[in-house]
């Protein structure tokens, strides 16, 4: 009974209706993005840090990793001391650089990571063999195509310049043996990937990189083991190091990116008050308008309670039809959100600002039916409280 | 005759220390420090610190001869790194980087065609490339570009889903007056004269709200820029309430407003008086 009266106070003036969940849809729909940025990219990286389990992160103190071209020296007296924690299980050093390739009269240019094949996390192969031999080059797609090479053609690589002789230093001839994907690379990004021992031998002449160096080390704790107390352990054996837990690097993030997350609370809370205000104003219009109605209702011997939840039903049904209209809006308007913001230089490829997760929806659903039922309480109290004989008396002389 | 400005930045986090050790017979040399380290690291003008490469490397003792504040850039406005400048050769010294640098910045005679000279530089150059600092400026605020386009996308958005609060709002604001309108016309009011009556008053609402909204615009831009401001460190604006802006606000108000008032009152005028009385 409360229902159908309820339909028929919003079927009664379908335009005002649909205006009303025309709003509730986009103010849902914002709200909705506003809650995957807010979630979305911490998740997001989160993810993308864990994709092949590695917990811990060395990198130069103070930096972060490949923040600057800073580098850890002595890669075998590091490698060695983490050894001796019996909680540590695989290490990963990871040595970046840049890398110049001669093709005819060009120079392409690419990033390039020395590492050891059989521990590496930061490259998935698409295509071919992985770098098993010291004259073995993985590459990106963009760094094939700016090549113009194929799997298995040679190339010559080089790490350094010297202007004085016009010569390039650190030159070796490489076989392109697969395409990868670097998992933390940006898409617009060339880059390569060799053995770190090989990298180290390029490198020799460079003033600044030669030697057994390392830019990073990855390192994946034992099932079982305290990540926190591994980090804690490290810091206190290397004191040259920075050591980044996934908590902490998260925390690092959340400080760069603090600007959206507050955007997205600040948006969102706005997105919510709008759709309220909107539910408030219509179903309150409704009550006044329906007051001699409602005041029958009551004579009639209808309870307050009756006319309470009717009213209350109304804007709820606002607010749920609005709000579904507007996950739909909300997905689409995300999908193109993120897409700007996917542009940022040097975002890894991985990482989306507007993650999808059921959680948000439902959040951004919970959310605007609490608000759909704050929205009618008013309404619904105005009208219960209407008194009833002065309300007939004052309809009966209009 | 190029003149060569060269810089010389580091990081320096943790690698300060205030130490009074000279660090050679020409007495130490100076620094500049950035003010938020100065602030963080409790370094004051004339003071004696340590600078190292690497943080058990040993130093050069120096003396911080002046604190000074970056320049704002947007693109590095949510980074926090601290920075000391130095003499060019002492950086090349303690990071051994030798006769190095990582850029030159040329200033260029008046009358200098930059585009003839950066092909002259690049025909000879081998291992360095030469840019137009416009190229250079274009590259560098790649973030601050994609963080605009977010708050342009965000922006229609929020514009489209005030349009429809506003639409809804006077839609039923100006279906409130069904009685008055009924009432008006009874009296003999022609249906021209109610739809001008209230198309005014929908636009009188529609001015008086844009003003408030203004307002509470304008003092929303001053709580963010203090807000960002402290928060990064910076002097830059994050928010300014401009003259288009103010315009663009009010001219959306007012034709909304409008429209809604011609829309709703049309509809209302069109009714038999009776009928809008609930005859």
């Amino acid at each position: 009974m409360r229902a159908v009266l309820a339909q028929a106070s919003l079927v009664r003036h379908r335009a005002r209706t649909a205006l009303a969940i025309l709003g509730v849809a986009v103010a849902a729909a914002m709200l909705l993005d506003m809650v995957m940025l807010a979630t979305g990219m911490r998740q997001s990286f989160k993810e993308l840090l864990l994709t092949r389990g590695f917990q811990l992160r060395l990198s130069p103190k103070g930096t972060l990793p490949f923040d600057t071209d800073a580098t850890i020296p002595d890669v075998a007296g590091v490698t060695e001391t983490l050894r001796r924690n019996p909680e540590i299980g695989e290490i990963s050093p990871v040595l970046g650089g840049s890398i110049h390739i001669p093709i005819g009269d060009r120079d392409v240019s690419a990033s390039v990571l020395g590492i050891d094949p059989s521990v590496q996390g930061d490259y998935e192969l698409l295509y071919g063999r992985d770098v098993r031999t010291p004259n073995a080059i993985v590459v990106n797609d963009r760094l094939l195509r700016a090549l113009g090479k194929r799997v298995g053609d040679t190339i010559t690589v080089a790490t350094g310049y010297d202007p004085q002789t016009r010569s390039y230093s650190g030159q070796r001839g490489f076989t392109i043996t697969g395409i990868v994907r670097f998992l933390y690379g940006a898409s617009d990004q060339s880059a390569a990937a060799m053995e770190r021992q090989t990298l180290k031998q390029m490198n020799a002449s460079s003033p600044l990189r030669a030697g057994d160096r390392a830019s990073l080390f990855m390192i994946r704790v034992r099932e079982g083991g305290d990540v926190e107390n591994a980090r804690r352990w490290i810091e206190s054996r290397l004191p040259s190091v920075s050591v980044l837990s996934i908590s902490t690097a998260l925390a690092q993030v959340d400080q760069r990116l603090a600007y959206f997350r507050q955007l997205a609370f600040i948006l969102g809370t706005v997105s919510l008050f709008v759709g309220f205000l909107l539910v408030t104003t219509l179903v309150t219009v409704s009550v006044n308008e329906r007051s001699g109605e409602i005041s029958v209702l009551r004579a009639i011997g209808v309870s307050r309670i009756h006319i309470v939840e009717q009213i209350v039903i109304e804007g709820v049904v606002i607010s749920l039809i609005g709000a579904t209209l507007g996950l739909v809006l909300g997905l689409i308007t995300a999908r193109y959100l993120n897409s700007i913001l996917s542009a940022f230089p040097g975002l890894p490829m991985a990482i989306d600002f507007f993650l999808f997760q059921p959680i948000a929806a439902w959040s951004a659903l919970g959310l605007l039916a609490a608000s759909g039922i704050a929205a009618g309480i008013y309404p619904a109290y105005r009208a219960a409280s209407l008194p009833i004989a002065e309300t007939l008396r004052r309809e009966a002389i209009a | 005759m190029l003149l060569a400005i060269l810089l010389a930045s580091t990081l320096a986090q943790d690698s300060i220390l205030k130490d009074s050790r000279s660090a050679d017979t020409r007495g130490p040399r100076t620094i500049a420090v950035d003010e938020v380290l100065a602030a963080q690291a409790h370094v004051h003008i004339g003071d004696r610190v340590v600078i190292s490469a690497r943080p058990t490397a040993p130093g050069d003792t120096v003396i911080v001869a002046a604190i000074v504040r970056r320049s704002t850039d947007p693109s590095e406005v949510a980074r926090e790194d601290l920075r000391v400048r130095t003499h060019l050769d002492q950086l090349q010294t303690l990071v051994g980087y030798g006769d190095r640098v990582d850029r030159f910045a040329i200033e260029t005679r008046p009358g200098t065609d930059p585009q003839r000279l950066i092909e002259r530089i690049n025909d000879v150059a081998f291992g360095f490339k030469a840019y137009r600092s416009s190229d250079i400026a274009v590259e560098t605020s790649r973030t601050f570009q994609v963080v605009s386009r977010f708050h342009r996308a965000i922006g229609i958005i929020t514009i489209v889903a005030s349009s429809v609060f506003l639409l809804c709002i006077m839609v039923l604001k100006v279906e409130e007056r069904r009685r008055d309108i009924a009432a008006l016309r009874l009296m003999g009011i022609s249906r021209s004269t109610v739809v001008r009556a209230i198309i005014l008053e929908a636009a009188l609402i529609a001015v008086l709200g844009s003003v408030l909204g203004i307002v509470i615009g304008w003092l929303a831009s001053l709580f963010v820029n203090w807000h960002y401001q402290s928060l990064y460190h910076t002097p830059l604006a994050f928010s300014i309430v401009t003259t288009p802006i103010v315009l663009v606000a009010v001219s959306l108000s007012l034709a909304l407003g409008i429209a809604a008032g011609i829309a709703a009152s049309l509809r209302l005028v069109r009714q038999p008086p009776l009928a809008l009385f609930g005859r």
